[in-house]
């Protein structure tokens, strides 16, 4: 080009305002008050769920799994931020699989809206189930008081995230889980802890159908046996008992997608007897950046 | 990933080195067994292993960076860890910065030294100076022993594994262990012929390696599934092969992403990080957990094929000479052989003579070009056969790069059919010839980010077309694939305004073909009166004179082009159309259309007697019996190229030349006079060098 031009232009686009260039269509536009980092209409189009309809999965359908089998699940409940539509499958392969680690706040944020939901419905869980015990020791104004400060609000007490195999990460660099997690962590201030490893390199669980998945992931994790690890969780169970709740370990496993259940069922049977182990019991939550 | 690096005397030269698998290494620099082909023969006098586990990065930017001086000789472990840390400063500061940072040795804590039996100052005075642990005793053993020695290999082989527990590469050192252990040695029987057999077994293995890779730029990943599809008897072992063909030469290892001299500030040039495979500048850096650093840059340019990370394995090929393009045959016989036409044959001709003059070596380097400057429907494939016919009979590798996906997979059969002997590799996202090896290459443009100075001949279509221009990513792969003594051949029917200039000027080569194969003139565009779109679509009305020439068009039974500047126009111009000719069939179709390819055939078929578009179909789609409408002709998305090229749509087939072209515009816009004098300039031309059909 020619020099003259070329200077005319890179001076033409110092006086045009910047748009910021969205992280999911690449388009320079807009960004959304909300989440900055992705347009107006790429915000618009993200498929939250805000109601889910299984209260044990947080699938926004009808779920059959759920209903189906009347077993006894080890986790209390699920929540996931989107349902895993073609466009979320495009993000989600964005960042897993190319390594687009950009995303990665982003995708915590959405996760962090998952958060919110589960905390609100366990806040009010825990006030409408505990309400008889606040007008016992309080007066009522004062229980109104501290049901909206922040102490009263339910709080997750450790964020476990799913490990990937020691294969898979030396190829990705990195783990989702554990990413996303982070943000959260840093966003809540909670704290994660690895308490689950690997014990084998399972394949893709993208190409598997749910029977081959279920049986695959049986005893795929076991708890992490890492001393300082474990100190961490002494510590952490001391502080909570110190606050004198006398109450299980609420942990929430994170992982970036909800399909069959079965990573997260196998990753809570793992927690649960590593729990037992430090003579402890667990309340187990998941959540999931994306629910299929 | 984490790679070992270490340096190593030989004769009084020194050399550093990094290594995949030192099993390998260890071997080569032991230099016994002379009679096995493709392995070294004077043993190395010392080595210093500085890191087992650098990251990769780290680990090659220390062996270029590395100058060797005569005190290095009476250096120990710590001054060589001490200045091997001097070299990497500013890696290690930034890490530290990054919250990344060790102990004080970090990363050279553990410097090794070795020396072999025999070498020169072996046993003398020095070795007081050189504290030798067991463990590393028992190692120099290894070294010493002519014949190996089964049990001292095992134990070797169990401190390698136990210090693969304590780092995260596991992996890699499993499969080093494994290697020596097993498949180097055989367990039990220890036997010269066995040992020897591994060794060929293993150059033979880097023969084949080095082949396949000829020309590429791989990532480690790509690498990978090219052995697994290629030479799956080579799956499990690959990175020795890799290692031994990089010891001989005939492969470089490298770090996708790695600082290079950037521009220069002050007195000293600062470094700037690239991705070697795309040329762009990373502007990411996250906590790795391959190389264990917290700040690994990646490349976010080109991340579509596979991360590029400064821990990131890339392997090359060393380069390969090239060969001279010439054509035996006279250019007559040529272009009767291809059916050419007079100008399609003079232009052939003239980039023959190009490929065929000896090189320039200017100061600049780098490969020459050619412009191939032909009008829309000159037929510029068939004027490209008889130049890859030239590159292939001098024994080069071919390349034709074009931007679109549905044009690599025309083209495929038809070159095919032209060259039997050697069927093209065809190369898309998701193409099936992924790895495949061919003489003849026919890719899209961002495949050529895998190819590194592998052609003689690199044809580029449509130069100026969408993905190069303005894509500073796809111009650096194109300027990559060609070897630096090849030749590119531009192909386009509106050269860049830069290329045109240099042509101008006689600084670039080039042939014009300017006329159509048919040899009738190309079709002059009219200009049309209208008010801009939005305002007659807001109106309900068109204008009449427009009408007008769009009912000849359907008098005459032509199909239409009807171009657009904007995809908000084409619903409200599809109403207003079906309610005037309701016996049309008329669809419209842009980029966000999920049925475009389904129109775009209809069309072609003639099912669809009007198409309502944009730019998109600016370029490739042809159809017989065709006339061109180009609405707000005067927006600034249509510029001087764009609609040469529209109008290049109409007058394709031999039996109806004379197709109609309308510029309705509401200004008589700079762009549009600029295109119809091109055309009429090539008309012009194409008259005085009397192409037309009389």
């Amino acid at each position: 080009m020619n020099p003259l031009m070329s200077w005319v232009k890179q001076a033409r686009s110092l006086v045009a305002p910047a748009l910021p260039q969205c992280l999911f269509c690449g388009r320079q536009a807009r960004s959304s008050p909300d989440m900055p980092g992705i347009c107006l209409s790429c915000y618009s189009r993200i498929p939250w769920i805000r109601r889910p309809r299984c209260q044990t999965c947080g699938r926004h359908v009808g779920c059959p799994d759920c209903s189906r089998s009347r077993g006894p699940v080890p986790i209390r409940c699920n929540r996931s931020a989107v349902a895993y539509t073609r466009e979320m499958r495009e993000i989600l392969g964005q960042y897993k699989y190319r390594g687009n680690e950009r995303l990665t706040p982003l995708l915590g944020q959405m996760l962090d809206k998952a958060y919110a939901l589960l905390q609100k419905e366990q806040s009010d869980r825990q006030r409408t189930g505990g309400t008889l015990q606040t007008h016992f020791f309080c007066k009522p104004i004062m229980a109104l008081k501290s049901n909206l400060s922040r102490s009263n609000l339910w709080q997750a007490d450790l964020l476990v995230p799913v490990p990937v195999s020691t294969v898979r990460l030396l190829e990705r660099g990195f783990n989702q889980a554990e990413q996303l997690a982070e943000v959260l962590c840093r966003r809540r201030d909670l704290l994660q802890l690895p308490l689950l490893v690997r014990t084998r390199h399972t394949a893709k669980q993208s190409f598997k159908s749910r029977s081959e998945r279920l049986a695959d992931m049986k005893h795929a994790f076991t708890g992490n046996m890492d001393a300082a690890v474990l100190h961490r969780l002494r510590e952490q169970l001391d502080a909570t008992a110190f606050r004198g709740q006398q109450r299980p370990l609420r942990i929430i496993i994170i992982d970036d997608i909800y399909t069959t259940g079965s990573t997260i069922r196998a990753c809570a049977d793992a927690l649960h007897s590593l729990c037992e182990s430090m003579g402890c019991t667990a309340e187990i939550y998941s959540l999931t950046w994306a629910r299929s | 990933m984490k790679v070992a690096v270490y340096v190593v005397e030989q004769g009084g030269d020194w050399e550093a080195r990094i290594s995949l698998n030192m099993a390998v290494d260890q071997l080569w620099w032991t230099g016994r067994e002379t009679n096995v082909p493709g392995w070294n023969r004077q043993p190395a006098d010392r080595i210093v292993l500085l890191s087992r586990s650098l990251p990769l990065g780290w680990a090659v930017k220390l062996a270029t960076a590395c100058r060797f001086t005569g005190k290095m000789q009476h250096w120990d472990e710590a001054a060589w860890s001490r200045g091997a840390a001097a070299l990497l400063k500013a890696e290690i500061r930034a890490e530290q910065a990054a919250g990344g940072g060790r102990g004080r040795d970090w990363p050279f804590e553990e410097v090794e030294m070795y020396r072999l039996v025999g070498a020169k100052g072996y046993g003398g005075g020095e070795e007081g100076s050189v504290d030798w642990g067991d463990g590393r005793s028992e190692w120099t053993g290894e070294w010493m022993n002519e014949h190996g020695n089964e049990r001292t290999n095992a134990r070797v082989d169990r401190r390698i594994s136990e210090k693969a527990d304590e780092r995260v590469n596991g992996r890699r050192n499993e499969r080093e262990s494994e290697w020596t252990g097993g498949r180097m040695y055989g367990h039990g029987n220890e036997r010269t012929n066995a040992r020897v057999d591994r060794r060929e077994e293993l150059a033979a293995g880097a023969d084949r390696l080095a082949e396949a890779l000829a020309g590429r730029s791989l990532l480690q990943g790509e690498a990978e599934a090219l052995v697994a599809e290629q030479l799956p008897e080579l799956a499990g072992n690959w990175l020795a092969a890799a290692q031994l063909a990089y010891l001989q030469g005939r492969l470089r290892l490298e770090a996708a992403v790695c600082g290079t001299a950037g521009a220069a500030l002050g007195l000293r040039r600062r470094e700037v990080l690239r991705c070697l495979r795309c040329g762009s500048v990373p502007t990411g850096r996250t906590a790795c957990a391959a190389c264990g650093l917290a700040g690994c840059a990646y490349c976010e340019a080109c991340l579509a094929l596979g991360r590029s990370r400064a821990c990131a394995l890339l392997l090359r090929s060393a380069p390969l000479p090239a060969v001279r393009c010439t054509a035996g045959v006279a250019p007559t016989v040529t272009a009767r052989r291809w059916g050419l036409s007079a100008a399609q044959a003079a232009a052939a001709a003239a980039a023959l003579g190009f490929l065929a003059e000896p090189r320039k070596r200017s100061a600049a380097g780098g490969p020459e070009r050619f412009l191939l400057w032909a009008v829309t429907g000159a037929g510029k494939t068939e004027i490209t056969f008889p130049l890859l016919e030239a590159a292939l009979a001098a024994g080069g590798r071919a390349l034709i790069a074009t931007p679109r996906r549905d044009v690599v997979l025309e083209l495929a059969p038809r070159l095919a059919k032209a060259f039997p002997a050697d069927v093209p590799a065809v190369l898309y996202g998701g193409s099936e010839d992924r790895w495949s090896r061919s003489r003849i290459t026919l890719a899209t443009t961002h495949q050529l980010l895998r190819f590194n100075q592998a052609f003689d001949l690199v044809i580029i279509d449509e130069i100026d077309a969408f993905p190069y221009h303005n894509d500073p990513m796809l111009a650096y792969a194109a300027r990559q694939v060609c070897k630096p003594e090849g030749a590119f051949i531009y192909l386009s029917a509106t050269p860049p305004v830069e290329l045109q200039r240099l042509a101008r000027f006689g600084r670039l080569p080039h042939a014009r073909v300017p006329v159509r194969f048919h040899g009738y003139p190309l079709p002059v565009p009219r200009h049309v009166q209208m008010q801009p779109l939005n305002r007659c679509l807001k109106q309900g009305r068109l204008p009449k004179r427009l009408l007008q020439a769009l009912q000849h068009s359907i008098d005459r039974k032509a199909q239409i082009f009807l171009f657009v500047s904007r995809i908000a126009h084409i619903d409200g111009l599809l109403l207003l159309l079906r309610r005037m000719y309701p016996n049309l069939t008329i669809e419209g179709t842009s980029s966000k259309d999920p049925a475009r390819a389904g129109k775009v055939l209809e069309f072609r078929e003639g099912t669809i007697s009007l198409l309502v578009t944009t730019t998109i179909l600016e370029r490739g789609v042809t159809v017989p019996h065709s006339d061109v409408f180009i609405l707000d002709a005067d927006s600034g998305l249509f510029d001087e190229a764009a609609l040469v090229q529209m109008a290049g749509r109409a007058g394709r087939s031999k039996d109806d030349p004379a197709g109609n072209v309308i510029f309705a515009s509401a200004e008589w816009s700079r762009s549009q006079r600029a295109a119809i004098s091109q055309i009429r300039r090539m008309n012009a031309m194409a008259r005085r060098q009397g192409y037309f059909k009389s």
